[in-house]
Order: structure tokens, then C-alpha cells, then sequence
């Protein structure tokens, strides 16, 4: 169990400094859109619209970093009070109840969603826009695949937490840095 | 009476545009409201706006998954899902409104469409006209084809395409935006959709240059029915729904040409200086040849886009030897302008 | 009556304190296939990827790094001290420059968090050397630390824009002058409280020039004021969007660090990172807020509720009433997120149809929400400062410095309520 946590840890922290990288380049995307607007009058669609394409992947893939980084906002009144291995249960029980079966269907309907603009051929419909909206659109089921890791991992290192005889650290510190 | 009669059925119909558009979104619930009374409620129609279903141009895959029965949109809109939607909307150089009409009903229009739409699962039926829609609102004059070269413009789709080619520089701006990006110089030019609808934006505080139209010379809009949903309906419904559709539709032409008529005499009267002008002659032969050259292309690519074209063309051409002698004739014989 | 039902459970499962996205999405999941059927939820990939698209939402993450950037690179910290030692020597000195500090983060980031911790790890201890009164202490730290939620730019105006559908540039441009009341209304309430008890809030004793004090002042002032200054005028001049002067923001605070010559590689994948997480963290809860309005709207329950505000008597009114309160009260339960991406979306209907003014309504939403940040017992900026609040400091400290703030807030929010006419610039 705990060679497949790390490896699944490692994965997710890969998936981390990917997200990070796409922040940083659809802050560069903007800029050099305002700049080349603004100074050297000139547009391009695709440009704009590869905007959102890195903010759409950076987020929708920060979603199963977030998770494995325990960063999820929570209503923390009664959770914070309660001992790791209550927490444990908590994150056992929402994990199988609550974000999996969710994620799962999301994954299950958005493959057909993705497919769909594959074979339509669909691209934007404005000038210079991008074409393959399929490849945007498959952030969503490749996002989601993730996610199920991510959610593997929470529930692996609460296991492990459930089983383990020394309960001085919380799960959620595993693997931050 | 029989329990079937009694059923009642509630569908849900997205549309594009915002809560509170005026004309386009007065269409919608139009055709809602008179289903409604024609059903004696047995068939209701809610309308959510953009900010409700936070997507304006998801509209087609809302309508094709079933997650809305209905839609109302613009055909064009779905020309990057197939290009041979966008001809349903209004062609560069097409038919004006009253032509396309009588291409829709009586000249096979419909059954183009149908074929276009069957594979998706959509209905779809012609869903209000604006009129010829105005060429744009300029910041300098355009004089020769060198004026559009480099000229920013706001100007979606087909057209878009055509100016792009001609050295224009099409953009995407959010329409909350587009007012301030043209005051700011981040665009020098948009098209909108003419007076009926242009006053509200308040471009002609900003622009000094009204141009007259070429690149949607009828604009349709579209109501889309989920096809599943049309074959639930009772024999009665459905004939409410389509009937409904089609008053709805052409009380928006007329109200688009009043609109249009009322907003023009406010223009004249309270910004004197708003120069209304057409593009010179070698501009648009330019254009259009441009326009054309693109369309021959595209119609070698796809069997349906060159039926589709061809059908265009003809009745064009045919019913425009009529429109000449009639409406042409008459305006330039009687009209004082 | 399903809505109904689907957010009573919604809420006391909230409790449970699992990941507040997964527990909203996971809990209209069971429900939603109880009551309506699975295939509802084949919509939610269009509903997501509507998201994706969502241009305006784009400004969120780039003024968080934005906010980030001058947190992590201790230019919030130059600025807190150099100011703090400026005003120090008079009665109250250290609260005021306090609450100047925190408007000056709150115009340069949306995120409240980072300004409340970053003001509680900088001025409480100088407070508490100093035998400030603890409460009055806590409090100045809370409230300053919460104007990031009214004063633009603030994450809340740009999602309640979009929820709302109204320009993010007219939300910002109406929330100047309330934000700039509040900060007039705490320096106001310091300096009199000043005043009067000076035992509450002793002067520092400093021993640099006055001279010396103030070109360090300047020094660490002035550049993040310009700024701030750039990326919200660029907004209120017309000549970028929130999205765009986000951007610039984002790239101004990297070079501003590149001056102070506190920039690194390490520190900008730190900041990144950070970023990604608050990101992902929102964009999480709009997802899960999705699945649960889908639920809501599909089951009929926004009729239900329509219909029950359209019967009230007193309309108008009797409307904006009931929601700031219900606001309110919700505020003291789940967070500002969760109250723009759920409860918004259900009033909204029934404002249009009131012809209430969308951007005034934003307006004192976003002002009710910033309640809700210091409200016991579930206000966030409590949180964050207890989090770096030395132990001994009690919760009921923090309680009792914040309701003088709380007060003026109100106070505040009815004066906009009443007066919208001067205090709404359109
Ligand atoms: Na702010
Ligand atoms: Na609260």
C-alpha cells in the first residue's frame, strides 16, 4: 500500500507543477495579447482564445492537486475538534459517498461529450480560431481520471491512518511541502 | 375528458441572449406565452437567459442532449460543428429577408435544413429576422481596400473570414465589453445588428461612421426543438409549438423593422453628426469577390455545401428579378428620401 | 420542496467538514438520482465545460497570484512596517497604519485570507509588545484584513458579476466609495477611541528620525501604490478589462519583486503552486455548486421560490430585507463561495423581476458577505487569525475586538442601502 501511495503521490505532485506551469504561461498568454493589442495593433483569435484554454486545463487539473494537497475548502468547526482518526473516517466516508461516485459519472458522460467534437470536427467558429475543440474538450474525462487517483490517495493515507497505532499526524500533512 | 388530453408538459428553452434583450428575447417569450394560452396550459415553456444556463452558445448541445427541449439561437453560430449551418442564418450578399422567406417555405429552404439538422437529433424552424443588418460602426472613414488592412474589427464568423482575408484583423470581444474596447481604440470597427438593437450600446456616441450592410443582408435567428421531445408531444402540442414558432418569428421581423425605424428618426434627431455612409464601389466589388471566391472553395469540399449554394444562388437570382421590378422599382420611382 | 430538502441535507453535511465542492456535488448527486434519475447528470460535462470557457472568471486566478506574488516576496511586510513605524508615535498609530495596510492589500488582491494572516503574523505582536487592548487589537487586524472583499479588486465582485451578469468593471467602479467609508469609518472610530482611552493603545516609542522614517515610508509605499493604482485605473479608465489588468497586475508584482530584488525561480513556483490551489479550490466549489443548482432548478424548487418572494407583500423591500438577512444568516454558516454560486442564483429571478438595480444589489451582497467573513462562530477571517494568533489568545478575544467592526459595517451597509444615489458611482 504504501509503494502505490507514493507512486500515486508523485503522479498527482507531476500533475502540480504542470498546473503550475500553465498558470504562469496563461498570465504570459494575456499579457503578450494586451501587449501586442495595445502596441503593435495586432489581434489574433487564436491567440485569444488559447487564453482559456490554459485556464480552463490549469484548474480543471489543480482540482485532483488540490485534493491530494488537502487544500479543499471545508467547514472546519467540528472537524478541527476531532481526532486523526475521526478525520480519517470523514475522509473515508466522503471520499467513497460524496467526491467518487460523482467523479466517475463525470468521467463516464464527458467521454461521449469529448468524442462527439471529435467526429463533428468541430473548431471555432471565428476567424484564426482554433481548431480540434475535441482536445479542450477531453480535459474534462482526462482531468477526471485524476481526480479518481487523487481520490485513491486520500483514501489510502486515511487507511492508513484508521490502521496505524500512532495518530500524531494528521493524513493531510503526508506529502505537503 | 381523456387522461392523455390532461397531461401537462413542462419543457425549458434556452436562448443566447441575456434576461432582458430586447426583440430577440421578446421572440421567445412571445412564442412562450402563446403556446401557453393556445394549450390552455397543458404545454408551458420556461426560458432561462445566458446568465442562467452560463453558456450563449452551448445552445445547440443543450438542445441535441435533451438537457433543454428547445433553443433559440442563431444557425450561424454552429458553423465550427458544421459549416453548413451558417447558410440558414443569411449569406454575405444573400437574400434580404422577405426572398429568404420565400426560400424557407416554398423554395426548399426547410428541407435544406432538415437535412442539415437531421443527423443531430434538432429541429429546427426559421426564429425572427432582424432586417438587413448595418455594415458597422466605424472610427475612420474606409475609402479603399487599404483602409481595411490592419483595421480592428469585431466582426464573428463568415464575414470575419471574408475581411480577414482582405487584411482585417477580426476580434473577440465579450459584448459587455465591446463599447469600452471601441471608445479605448482596442477596435477600430464592430458590427452589431443596426438601429433597432444598436442605440442601447450607445456606440454612436463614439463612433462617427455608420456604414450600410453587405454581410447579412436577412438575418434569421433559429428556434431548435429537441426531436425526442417534439415526437413526446401529442399531435395538437405540436402543432401549437410550430405555429407559435412561426408567429413568433414574424412578429419579431415586424418588430425589428419598427425598432429599427423608431431608433433611426432618435439618431438623426439627437446626433446630427453620425455620418451615414456605403462602402465605395471598389471596396465592396473587392469584398465580394473575396466572398465569393471563399464560398467556391468550401462548396468543392462538401457535396451539401454546394447543394445548399446552389439552391442560394437560384432562387436568388430568381426571385431577385422580381424584387427589382416591384419593391426596387417602386422606391426608386416614388420613394422621396 | 426537493430543493428544499437537497439544501437542508446539503448543509448539515457540510458539518460532517469534508471538502465543501465534493460534499455540495456528492450530496446533489444522491439526491438528484433519487429524485430525478441519473441521466440529469449527463448535462453536467456541458455545465463544466461552460465554465472552462468563462472568460471573466479568468481574472480570479491571476489576481490571486497578483495577491500572492506580494505576500510570498515580503513586499507586504516592508509595507506594514515601514507604515507601522510611521504612525506609531501617536495614540492608536499602529491600528491606523493597520487598517491603511489593508486597504492597500485589499485594492491590490481579492484574496482576505492572505492579508489577515500576513497582518496577524506582522502587527499583532507589535500590538501586544506594545500592551495594545487585545481585543481592540484583534479586531483592527480582522476587519482591515476583510476589505479585500469590497474593495476592488475583489474575487467576489468578479464571480458576482458573473453570476449576476453585470459588467465586473461598473461592480468595481460601485464598490470605491463603500469601501472607502469602511476604511474611514474604522480610522475615525481608532482615533477617537485614541482619544479617549490611550491606555487601550499606547504610541510606539521610535527612535528613528521622522526624516528617516519617511523616505522608508515612501520607499516601500509607493511602488505597490503605483501598482495598484495602474491595474485599477486601467479598469476604471476603460483601457483594459479585469481580465486583462489582471494580467498586467500579475506581471507588475513579479517586476515590482525583480526592484526589491526579492524575486526567485523557487519563490515564483511556490507562489504558482499556491495559486493553482486557491484556484482549483474555487472553480471546485462552482463545479459542485453546478451539480447542485441543476438539481435545485430541475426538480422546480426555483419557482418555489420565485413564486413565495412574488406573494410577499411590501415587494421591493420586504425582498431586500428578507435576502441581506437570510445572507447574513447563512453567512455565519458556509462560506462567501458557496453564498454567491448558490443562494445568488436563486434571488436573482426574483430582483429582475422586481426591477432592483443588479448592481446595487451586488453591491450590498458583497458588503453582507464581508459580514459573514467576521461573524461567529464560522467567520473566516477569525479563523485565519486565530491560525496565527499566539496560544493564549482566546476565541472569545477575537469575538468581542470584532463587534465594534461588525457594527460599523452595518452601519455602513444600511447608509448604501438608504443613500445608493452618492454612494453608487454608475
Ligand atoms: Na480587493
Ligand atoms: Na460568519
Amino acid at each position: 500500500m504504501n509503494t502505490s501511495l507514493k507512486i500515486i503521490g508523485k503522479i498527482i505532485d507531476a500533475l502540480g507543477n504542470l498546473c503550475s506551469l500553465l498558470m504562469v504561461l496563461m498570465i504570459a498568454n494575456v499579457f503578450y495579447d494586451v501587449i501586442m493589442r495595445y502596441f503593435f495593433n495586432d489581434v489574433s483569435i487564436g491567440m485569444q482564445e488559447l487564453e482559456w484554454h490554459l485556464f480552463a486545463a490549469m484548474f480543471m487539473f489543480g482540482i485532483a492537486y488540490t485534493l491530494k494537497e488537502d487544500a479543499h475548502v471545508r467547514v472546519d468547526i467540528f472537524y478541527d475538534a476531532m481526532s486523526a482518526k475521526k478525520q480519517a473516517v470523514i475522509n473515508i466516508f466522503g471520499s467513497l459517498f460524496f467526491a467518487l461516485p460523482i467523479t466517475l459519472l463525470i468521467l463516464y458522460f464527458s467521454y461521449d461529450y469529448t468524442f462527439e467534437a471529435y467526429q463533428m470536427g468541430e473548431g471555432s467558429a471565428d476567424p484564426g480560431g482554433l481548431p480540434h475543440r475535441w482536445i479542450v474538450r477531453s480535459v474534462i474525462p482526462v482531468s477526471s481520471i485524476f481526480l479518481v487517483l487523487a481520490i485513491i490517495h486520500v483514501l489510502l493515507s486515511n487507511i492508513q491512518v484508521l490502521t496505524n497505532e500512532d495518530v500524531s499526524n494528521p493524513p493531510s500533512e503526508e506529502g505537503a511541502a | 375528458a381523456h387522461a392523455d388530453d390532461e397531461k401537462k408538459y413542462r419543457w425549458r428553452l434556452a436562448e443566447t441572449w441575456g434576461p432582458n434583450f430586447p426583440i430577440f428575447g421578446d421572440t421567445t417569450k412571445n412564442m412562450a406565452k402563446m403556446v401557453k394560452e393556445m394549450s390552455n396550459g397543458r404545454l408551458t415553456i420556461r426560458i432561462d437567459s445566458s446568465n442562467k444556463h452560463k453558456s450563449a452558445l452551448g445552445i445547440f448541445d443543450f438542445v441535441k442532449s435533451g438537457q433543454y427541449q428547445m433553443g433559440h439561437s442563431a444557425s450561424y453560430y454552429w458553423k465550427g460543428k458544421n459549416f453548413n449551418t451558417m447558410f440558414f442564418t443569411t449569406v454575405p450578399f444573400g437574400m434580404i429577408a422577405s426572398e429568404q422567406h420565400a426560400w424557407f417555405y416554398y423554395g426548399g429552404g426547410m428541407e435544406l435544413m432538415k437535412k442539415v439538422y437531421d443527423q443531430y437529433g434538432i429541429l429546427s424552424y426559421p426564429g425572427g429576422n432582424t432586417g438587413n443588418q448595418m455594415g458597422g460602426w466605424f472610427k475612420k472613414e474606409i475609402n479603399s481596400i487599404e483602409d481595411l488592412k490592419g483595421l480592428k474589427m469585431r466582426i464573428p464568423g463568415f464575414a470575419g473570414e471574408v475581411l480577414a482575408k482582405l487584411g482585417a484583423k477580426p476580434t473577440n470581444i465579450p459584448s459587455g465589453e465591446l463599447y469600452t474596447a471601441l471608445e479605448r481604440n482596442t477596435i477600430d470597427a464592430l458590427e452589431w445588428v443596426g438601429p433597432s438593437l444598436d442605440l442601447r450600446m450607445g456606440f454612436h456616441k463614439i463612433a462617427p461612421y455608420y456604414y450600410t450592410g453587405w454581410h447579412e443582408p436577412g438575418t434569421e435567428l433559429q428556434f431548435m426543438v429537441n426531436e425526442k421531445a417534439y415526437n413526446s408531444l401529442p399531435k395538437d402540442l405540436q402543432k401549437i409549438l410550430t405555429v407559435a414558432m412561426k408567429a413568433a418569428a414574424y412578429d419579431m421581423y415586424a418588430q425589428s423593422m419598427h425598432a429599427s425605424g423608431v431608433n433611426l428618426a432618435t439618431l438623426k434627431k439627437d446626433y446630427p453628426n453620425v455620418k451615414m455612409r456605403s462602402f465605395p464601389k471598389s471596396v465592396m466589388n473587392a469584398i465580394k469577390k473575396t466572398n465569393d471566391e471563399l464560398l467556391t472553395e468550401f462548396a468543392a469540399k462538401d457535396p451539401m455545401t454546394a447543394e445548399i449554394l446552389k439552391s442560394l444562388n437560384d432562387y436568388k437570382h430568381q426571385v431577385r428579378a422580381w424584387t427589382n421590378l416591384s419593391d426596387r422599382a417602386y422606391l426608386d420611382n416614388f420613394d422621396s428620401k | 420542496m426537493t430543493g428544499i430538502v437537497l439544501f437542508a441535507i446539503a448543509l448539515i453535511c457540510l458539518f460532517l467538514g469534508y471538502s465543501v465542492a465534493f460534499t455540495f456535488a456528492g450530496v446533489s448527486l444522491i439526491v438528484g438520482v433519487a429524485v430525478l434519475g441519473v441521466d440529469l447528470f449527463a448535462f453536467m460535462p456541458y455545465r463544466i465545460m461552460a465554465i472552462m470557457e468563462n472568460t471573466i472568471l479568468m481574472a480570479v486566478p491571476m489576481f490571486i497570484f497578483m495577491g500572492i506574488v506580494l505576500q510570498k516576496t515580503g513586499l507586504a511586510e516592508r509595507l506594514l512596517e515601514s507604515s507601522a513605524k510611521l504612525f506609531g508615535g501617536i495614540a492608536g498609530g499602529v491600528a491606523v497604519s493597520t487598517i491603511i495596510v489593508g486597504a492597500l492589500l485589499a485594492a491590490s488582491t481579492g484574496v482576505v485570507g492572505a492579508s489577515v494572516v500576513a497582518m496577524g503574523v506582522i502587527s499583532l505582536p507589535v500590538m501586544l509588545k506594545n500592551n495594545y487592548h487585545q481585543p481592540t487589537a484583534a479586531g483592527v487586524i480582522c476587519a482591515s484584513g476583510t476589505l479585500g472583499q469590497i474593495i476592488p479588486p475583489s474575487i467576489i465582485l468578479i464571480i458576482l458579476g458573473d453570476v449576476m451578469g453585470v459588467p465586473v468593471g461598473d461592480l468595481f467602479r460601485a464598490a470605491v466609495i463603500p469601501g472607502m467609508l469602511l476604511v474611514i469609518f474604522y480610522t475615525v472610530y481608532i482615533l477617537i477611541l485614541g482619544k479617549i482611552k490611550p491606555e487601550l493603545m499606547p504610541p510606539l516609542v521610535v527612535t528613528e528620525s521622522k526624516r528617516e522614517l519617511l523616505v522608508q515610508a515612501l520607499k516601500d509605499i509607493v511602488p505597490p501604490l503605483v501598482l495598484i493604482l495602474s491595474v485599477l485605473g486601467s479598469i476604471f479608465a476603460g483601457i483594459a478589462t479585469p481580465t486583462e489588468s489582471s494580467a498586467i497586475g500579475a506581471v507588475g508584482a513579479i517586476v515590482l519583486s525583480l526592484l526589491y530584488g526579492s524575486f526567485s525561480f523557487a519563490k515564483m513556483h511556490e507562489v504558482s503552486k499556491e495559486t493553482v490551489k486557491v484556484t482549483s479550490m474555487v472553480f471546485a466549489v462552482l463545479i459542485g455548486a453546478t451539480a447542485f443548482s441543476m438539481v435545485f432548478s430541475y426538480s422546480g424548487s426555483e419557482y418555489l421560490i420565485e413564486d413565495f418572494f412574488m406573494e410577499l407583500s411590501g415587494g421591493k423591500w420586504t425582498f431586500i430585507i428578507l435576502a441581506m438577512l437570510a445572507i447574513l444568516i447563512l453567512g455565519f454558516f458556509i462560506d462567501f463561495i458557496e453564498i454567491a454560486f448558490l443562494v445568488v442564483p436563486i434571488l436573482l429571478p426574483v430582483a429582475i423581476a422586481l426591477d432592483i438595480n443588479l448592481v446595487w444589489f451586488a453591491i450590498l451582497i458583497s458588503m453582507n458577505l464581508q459580514t459573514s467573513f467576521l461573524t461567529p462562530p464560522f467567520g473566516f477571517s477569525l479563523f485565519y487569525l486565530k491560525g496565527v494568533a499566539p496560544k493564549w489568545m482566546k476565541t472569545t478575544t477575537i469575538y468581542k475586538g470584532v463587534i465594534p467592526f461588525i457594527l460599523m459595517q452595518i452601519m455602513v451597509l444600511l447608509l448604501v442601502i438608504l443613500f445608493p444615489e452618492y454612494l453608487i458611482i454608475s
